[in-house]
């Protein structure tokens, strides 16, 4: 979209500006009867926020006294402070197109016109409108929407009586301060200043004159760099190279010269931190949710890291320093029931939470408890689709992608299953996290299997963790047993299974367990579904109890109920099924875990799937690999230092 | 610096740009129809399965829209005002689904593929006709309808046909009323309604340049061809010199 560029005479000196609705520009300075400039044409989006982050860039310079002799000397020679004023854009306009990499003719038709006031706003007209501002910023508190977005909210939410157009309301809220407009793909804003001899250094190099160079583009909605970034001729604003980005393309698109709406909290709105003696014993936890002694101490050590503080007890309490705690609770432990405490510390001092898990299935199943234990609240359940799309509740649960429309709105943020896909590898996603906490808000990060990265932190203490070592149960994880066996490709040629496979799942179906059969790739399923079915009858199942699913299998649910009802005893699969599924009674077959595909924390997750029911809690994992390779070594080092610290802290029952 | 040494010596790898999965380049097996260089190796940089997915029309059995199947449409209407057509492939789930991404989503960075497969109905229209073609135009958007979309697909579309064939383009027309989404509409009404809808450009049609009377209007689907045959229509009134009208599409439902 095109803006109109503009700059206001205030106390500090001339400060530029843009404005997406002039009318709404026009009737406010006018009130306050300010002396405006402004260039008559419409510029691009990019280019005036480029252009005001220049000029203003100056009235630092100003405040320090550098560049009042310059102003000085513009007025001499063109008479008059309006032609001062007038060559000043021109020069700060240009330099606008030339850092966006553009030619300089675009600009020959810009004039500036000075003296222009504001028609103002009668004294019947403004009453109303300081209500609906009021009104706007509470809507959009806490969001960062692209143009289409906030209007089509502002259309669902307004009541109708609202005559002022909406992109005019938005206007008239950003001059308020508050919401802040921008584009949506910008120049990456500076890191805060340093302190120290480095600060020192910046400040003398910033100092010093220097040819301005072209800062880096980002997306101000997902963070990504220019990588993600295309250039493409743009019908909006005609530019030849208005920039838009590719990664969050599922989202809408952010473009250069696409308008962002950032709603910043205001500080009326913040919970009240909770007070160290506030914080519920052990006991009370237990008695309250239920909590084995396992989860009630992890939940209260994360309680006390909301609380400001972190450390145990034993090490020495002290105010704590990051933002991110780690809540590491081994496979079948009962995560979700130790979320509720937290969610609770925060919901009762009139703070926002928000939980997102990675999956729409897992959001779906998830909202009716969480409705269920906080009964009374606002809650908003935002996936792809969704009815609530811009519900405002004080406990939201959305898919991770849905984070991307939030920015400073949470005190509590829940990322559950943070190793799986999508967050895993995707920096993008992290950003949105990061972005959607408020500034002294908490993430909290929920994980059976940290990735390596995190595990580190953790060891060095750079990151406050909480470990659940045993399952709601109390009964220590199920070790892997190795297992020798060529690999399936070699089976799949020699159409046979080694004998002693062959005699580990006979054994597990004669003792009436479940038993899943994991492969690498999607397209071993079938091909070892036939190879197993002609081994029924040593098995001592029919063949029709033997099936296969994988990601691309569209009866997969059906599949997955087969086998929790027993009408399917050995179920072959795909990385597909390592997390989220619980079958009572249940054995776990890895085939080929020397593959690459299967590294420590997924090999871990789905020998997680054997022993969860407190009837059999303990299953049978076994890892067949023609080799021990250091994946499958770290995910049974990982489930031993978890059993010993289980037994440590007596935790089990035997 | 990768510290896997084997990655050095394994294939490079390449995202495809349709769906972004790297994948290495599957020169076996799947024939690549076209014969122009740049959109050969556009056609070539696609991963396997992306390129299993496109439904080519080879042979049109279709004389004058270039459909693949038997065409009603053409033996009903009695009045044409364009020569004949052609068209890149059978508009199915997947193309369907290509155009989505590139149209309504804004990805353009598959504007390349489009276009390359609509320079397959070029190659065809070319061995057709065996003629030369004096300009290229697109059919155009409401300016209402280009800001909200950021750019004209059959216009960009047709500038990357114009630069590698060629050909001059220019636009010839201009869209004078918005209508409603073609797709959500009877076979009638979608002729009725186009009635209007367009107007010939006259900064460029009376130039003096002498007006090209080979043209080729190109668009992104073919339904029922109400569109091109309307806008046949409006650059034959307008043209001084009896001109002919050729439509080419990059996909026909």
């Amino acid at each position: 979209m095109k803006v109109v560029l503009y700059a206001v005479r205030e106390r500090k000196g001339w400060r530029a500006r843009f404005s997406v609705a002039w009318e709404a520009d026009a009737a406010y300075w006018g009130v306050k009867a300010a002396r405006i400039v402004r260039v008559t044409e419409t510029l691009p989006l990019g280019i005036a926020v480029r252009a005001c982050d220049i000029w203003n860039e100056r009235l630092v310079g100003i405040e320090r006294g550098e560049w009042q002799e310059q102003r000085g000397q513009g007025q001499g020679q063109g008479g008059g402070l309006a032609q001062g004023l007038a060559e000043e854009f021109e020069k700060v306009v240009r330099t606008a197109w030339e850092l966006a990499g553009e030619k300089r003719e675009a600009l020959q038709n810009a004039r500036v016109e000075t003296g222009e006031r504001g028609v103002g706003l009668r004294e019947r007209e403004k009453v109303p409108l300081a209500g609906w501002i009021q009104v706007v910023s509470d809507l959009l508190m806490g969001r960062s929407l692209l143009r289409e977005e906030a209007i089509e909210l502002l259309a669902s939410a307004l009541p109708a009586d609202c005559t002022i157009d909406s992109l005019a309301l938005l206007q008239h809220a950003a001059l308020a301060g508050a919401l802040q407009l921008t584009a949506a793909v910008a120049p990456r804003p500076a890191p805060p200043p340093r302190h120290g001899l480095r600060g020192w250094i910046s400040e003398r190099l910033r100092a010093a004159p220097r040819r301005r160079r072209a800062q880096d583009l980002a997306c101000r909605r997902c963070g990504s760099g220019k990588d993600k970034l295309r250039h493409t001729p743009c019908a909006a604003c005609g530019r030849q190279a208005c920039a838009y980005c590719e990664a969050c393309l599922t989202m809408g698109r952010s473009r250069e010269c696409g308008l962002l709406v950032i709603g910043v909290p205001r500080l009326a709105a913040q919970a009240m931190p909770i007070a160290a003696h506030q914080i519920p014993t052990k006991e009370m936890l237990s008695e309250r949710w239920g909590l084995s002694p396992a989860q009630s101490a992890a939940a209260s050590e994360a309680l006390r890291f909301l609380a400001g503080q972190e450390g145990d007890a034993a090490a020495g309490i002290r105010q704590r320093e990051s933002q991110s705690f780690l809540l590491w609770a081994v496979t079948g432990a009962g995560k979700t029931e130790m979320i509720f405490p937290l969610l609770d510390a925060v919901l009762s001092r009139g703070g926002k939470a928000l939980v997102a898990t990675p999956r729409r299935d897992v959001v779906l199943e998830l909202a009716p408890r969480l409705v269920k234990a906080f009964p009374g609240r606002n809650h908003a359940v935002l996936y792809g689709g969704s009815p609530d799309r811009w519900a405002n509740g004080a406990l939201t649960l959305s898919t991770t992608h849905q984070l991307f429309r939030f920015q400073e709105a949470f005190d509590l943020v829940l990322i559950d299953e943070l190793d799986a896909f999508p967050y895993h590898n995707d920096p993008m996603l992290h950003y949105a996290a990061d972005k959607c906490r408020k500034q002294d808000g908490v993430t909290v990060l929920l994980s059976a299997t940290p990735p390596p990265r995190l595990q580190r932190e953790v060891a060095r203490g750079t990151i406050s963790c909480a470990r659940v070592p045993v399952r709601y149960h109390r009964h220590p994880l199920p070790v892997p047993v190795r297992l020798a066996s060529p690999s399936i490709a070699h089976l799949l040629r020699k159409q046979a299974l080694p004998a002693k496979v062959v005699e580990a799942l006979a054994s597990s179906v004669r003792r009436g367990a479940q038993v899943f059969l994991f492969v690498p790739y999607v397209k071993q399923v079938d091909s070892f579904v036939q190879l197993v079915r002609s081994y029924a009858d040593k098995l001592g199942i029919p063949a029709q109890a033997i099936a296969g699913t994988s990601s691309k299998d569209e009866e997969r649910t059906g599949k997955v109920v087969d086998f929790r009802n027993s009408t399917t005893r050995l179920l072959i699969t795909t990385t597909i099924l390592e997390r989220g599924v619980t079958i009572p009674r249940s054995d776990v077959f890895i085939l080929d875990a020397h593959n690459p595909l299967f590294d420590a924390s997924s090999l871990v997750q789905m020998a997680g799937r054997a022993g969860r029911s407190a009837d059999d809690p303990f299953g049978f994992v076994y890892y067949g690999a023609p080799s021990w390779t250091d994946s499958q070594r770290n995910a049974t080092l990982q489930i031993r230092a978890m059993n010993a610290l289980a037994r440590h802290k007596n935790y089990l029952l035997v | 610096m990768s510290m896997n040494f084997s990655s050095w010596f394994s294939p490079s790898r390449a995202v495809c740009p349709m769906c972004g999965n790297r994948h290495t380049q599957a020169r076996i097996g799947i024939a690549n129809p076209l014969k122009h260089p740049d959109p050969r190796r556009i056609i070539d940089s696609l991963c396997g399965s992306c390129r299993h997915a496109i439904p080519w029309i080879v042979y049109p059995a279709c004389r004058i829209c270039g459909r693949a199947e038997r065409c009603e449409d053409c033996l009903r209407r009695k009045i044409r005002h364009y020569e004949l057509s052609r068209c890149g492939v059978r508009y199915d789930k997947a193309m369907k689904d290509w155009l989505a991404l590139y149209k309504y989503r804004g990805h353009e960075g598959v504007e390349n593929v489009l276009a390359a497969m609509l320079a397959f109905a070029f190659e065809r229209l070319g061995e057709a006709t065996k003629l030369t073609f004096h300009g290229i135009t697109a059919v155009p958007l409401a300016p209402e309808r280009l800001r909200e979309r950021n750019f004209n697909q059959a216009e960009r579309l047709a500038q990357r046909l114009s630069e590698w064939y060629g050909l001059s383009y220019s636009p010839m027309l201009l869209r004078l009323r918005h209508t409603e989404k073609q797709s959500l509409k009877t076979r009638r009404s979608r002729v009725t309604d186009m009635r209007g809808n367009f107007a010939a450009d006259p900064a460029v049609l009376f130039s003096e340049r002498a007006s090209p009377h080979r043209i080729i209007i190109v668009d992104d689907v073919y339904t029922t061809g109400s569109t091109l045959d309307e806008c046949a229509r409006i650059l034959k009134q307008a043209m001084p010199n009896r001109a002919e009208v050729y439509g080419l599409l990059w996909a026909r439902s």
